[in-house]
């Protein structure tokens, strides 16, 4: 316990989690921070004028030779042997491979939640590697909108608590994070349950909460590992139009499964295979 | 900073309100020390007020010497040994002797009936006493005057009377009127202000009760005398009290020593007379409370330590079962300081408000003692503010460590945990 407590205090003492970002110094030069903690609007019209355009030449995604290993022990278990990944603004990605071949874990780097051994990662021109974990955070609270497999969302809370989550943590006012909120849950069409909790809703009004949720914030990308899995085929393809209606308004979007049918409804699909790509 | 606390205290609040009954018991350590800690300041600081109050009333720079009533043997050996009591040379002997002394008033208790004029009989102290005993035990009048050493050298008849005495004369009681005791008439030219004490402090300091007193000059008690079979063998002319005003107070102990050899001397060794200094009472009042301070910090610290760990315990708790709320929060951008701010509020506000609880219970205790043992309790500020601040450190420092473990938990881990 005093080993732990004497962490904890350290940790609570290292400036890095008190520290409210930082210019970087990175590729994308004095201009990271200018987004830094601004939440973008939902890219729903492709044609934006000014300081936004400026990183539409950017590419949301651009990993390269992402390397990924867990230590079993004394054993080393290689997922990630040098996965090189690039999404364009505006696209729908799926990423398809055999179970245990690292799609989570890739997902989880792209999503900012880990780290890889080596390699690069730029997120909308910026390199997230360079960031603390603060910074990290905040950038998963402002930028990135997971959508898990298991819908992840707080059973204490009502789908409008649940979509305003991520608002606790980045700066936006009260009445704007509301009417963004409101904006979403229309948007995946749960309005009729937004004062709900999530034990009174079916599987594809969980997705579709969780999806609000991941909508919400307006992110640059939205991450969704294996979004159909716990649900019907019939439900699945709901969840999947969802999907590309929002595609089709703008968004940018990694999807991973396994299911073929499901993955058709993405622009372009790659597989993950012995911790590669091999493009299709 | 501070927008990260009020979400993390919103959120902690929320999560409180769920679980009302857990919350609720897993303070009640908190409760129960806070309020043993409360009752006893507040018994502590009645103690503390009263015996000050008590000391404070004897004088801090008197000295108070008093006749011990012997029994028959000792009165034998008393006699073999030439002391016969206190005696007005004793007076004149300390005088001399001890430095620093200002001022020794004598006093005489007498048993004598008093007799009114309005045909009531009572009996009220009377005393006969040099006229400065007015000025050492600051008394006040509230009409007329003190006795002065004009009544002393021309053996007037004339006495001050205590305020209780005055009211129950009624209309003889103004000055001017006469006042019979035994056989002799005495004039009233003064009336005492009232003193409020409670009986127990009368009592218990053997402090006399001014307002039942009738004091008369020094000298004339030898009037009453002749009617009284008790006093004529041994007591005659023997002081009951003298009380001596030492210049000041850093002087007294100094002083006390030298009174108690002067008077060892002069009485060859008869111990028919106690010392007593309110100074050394004091100092030792002083003595038991800082032990009893000790004993109850001891107290204080044990039952929030037991408070404490009974927080961090459902702390401890609450983490693990929140283990996946924790990685959702995460992948939803909490921050590690969001997280360790999120659990740390909840501890703080179980504690506060087991706090808050405990002040209240404290202080309802504190008044059913005073109310059943009779006891003098005093709810002070810091009898409200110590063990205020003790639970919220308590929540503070027990919290923090099932909060940074919260925080240091690794996302996708806490993710993956069903
Ligand atoms: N924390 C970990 N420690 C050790 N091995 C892990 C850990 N997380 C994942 N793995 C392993 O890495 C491999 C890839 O896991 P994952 O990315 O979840 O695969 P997928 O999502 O493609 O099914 C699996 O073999 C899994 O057992
Ligand atoms: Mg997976």
């Amino acid at each position: 316990m005093t080993r732990s407590a004497w962490y904890g205090l350290k940790m609570i003492m290292i400036p890095d989690i008190f520290k409210h970002p930082t210019p970087q110094q990175d590729g994308a030069g004095g201009r990271a921070n200018s987004w830094f903690n601004d939440i973008s609007p939902l890219p729903n019209s492709p044609r934006r004028g000014g300081e936004e355009s400026e990183y539409l030449q950017y590419p949301v995604i651009e990993a390269i030779d992402i390397e990924k290993s867990y230590w079993m022990g004394s054993t080393v278990l290689p997922v990630l042997n040098g996965v090189k990944i690039r999404v364009e603004q505006n696209e729908f990605v799926a990423i398809m491979g055999p179970s245990g071949s690292g799609k989570s874990t890739l997902l989880h780097i792209l999503g900012c939640l880990d780290r890889p051994d080596t390699g690069t990662y730029h997120l909308g021109g910026r390199n997230v590697l360079a960031a603390t974990d603060y910074e990290l955070s905040r950038i998963r609270a402002t930028q990135i909108g997971f959508v898990f497999q298991a819908f992840n969302l707080l059973p204490a809370l009502t789908v409008f608590e649940n979509v305003r989550a991520p608002f606790s943590y980045s700066r936006i006012n009260k009445r704007e994070a509301r009417s963004r909120v409101e904006n979403a849950v229309a948007r995946v069409g749960l309005t009729h349950r937004i004062h709900h909790r999530p034990a009174e809703l079916s599987g594809g009004e969980l997705q579709r909460a969780a999806i609000a949720r991941a909508l919400a914030i307006g992110p640059k990308i939205i991450l969704a590992d294996e979004p159909t899995g716990n649900l019907d085929s019939k439900t699945g393809f709901e969840i999947m139009n969802l999907f590309q209606k929002l595609h089709q308004e703008g968004a940018s979007i990694v999807m991973i499964s396994h299911n073929h049918r499901v993955a058709e409804f993405a622009q372009r699909v790659i597989a993950l295979m012995d911790g590669r790509i091999t493009d299709k | 900073m501070i927008v990260e606390t009020a979400e993390a205290v919103k959120i902690a609040g929320r999560s409180l309100m769920q679980h009302k009954l857990r919350s609720g018991l897993s303070v009640l350590g908190v409760v129960c020390g806070v309020m043993a800690v409360l009752a006893m300041i507040a018994v502590g600081e009645g103690a503390k007020e009263k015996t000050l109050k008590q000391i404070g009333e004897l004088g801090i720079r008197n000295i108070f010497i008093k006749a011990v009533s012997l029994s028959d043997e000792q009165i034998q050996i008393a006699r073999e040994r030439l002391s016969d009591g206190l005696r007005i040379f004793d007076r004149e002997r300390i005088l001399s002797i001890v430095p620093d002394v200002d001022d020794i008033a004598c006093l005489i208790e007498i048993r004598a009936a008093v007799i009114s004029t309005a045909h009531i009989e009572f009996s009220p102290q009377i005393v006969a006493c040099s006229p400065n005993y007015a000025a050492i035990q600051r008394f006040h009048l509230s009409q007329g005057r003190f006795l002065n050493d004009q009544d002393i050298s021309g053996n007037h008849l004339v006495c001050a009377i205590g305020a209780d005495v005055a009211r129950q004369l009624g209309i003889n009681g103004q000055i001017g009127n006469f006042l019979r005791i035994e056989n002799e008439l005495f004039k009233i030219i003064g009336v005492l202000d009232r003193y409020y004490r409670d009986k127990e402090t009368v009592t218990t300091m053997a402090i006399r009760n001014i307002n039942e007193m009738v004091l008369i000059p020094l000298g004339a008690e030898t009037l009453l005398a002749s009617s009284n079979e008790v006093q004529k063998e041994y007591d005659i002319c023997a002081l009951t009290e003298m009380i001596v005003l030492i210049k000041s107070a850093e002087t007294v102990f100094r002083a006390g020593e030298v009174i108690k050899r002067t008077l060892d001397l002069s009485h060859n060794g008869v111990k028919d007379y106690q010392i007593i200094i309110p100074l050394e009472l004091l100092r030792q009042a002083q003595r038991t409370q800082r032990i009893f301070n000790l004993v109850l910090g001891a107290i204080a610290a044990i039952s929030l330590l037991v408070g404490g760990i009974g927080i961090m315990n459902i702390m401890l708790a609450s983490v693990s079962e929140r283990t996946k709320e924790i990685g959702i929060r995460r992948a939803l951008g909490a921050t590690r300081l969001d997280i360790t701010l999120q659990f740390l509020a909840e501890a703080f506000m179980m504690t506060l408000m087991g706090g808050c609880i405990g002040i209240v219970t404290g202080i309802a205790n504190a008044y059913i003692i005073s109310q059943i043992a009779g006891w003098n309790t005093s709810v002070t500020f810091s009898a409200i503010f110590l063990p205020l601040v003790m639970s919220i450190s308590v929540g503070l420092f027990f919290g923090l460590y099932p909060a940074v473990k919260a925080a240091k938990m690794d996302p996708i881990k806490a993710l993956r945990t069903e």
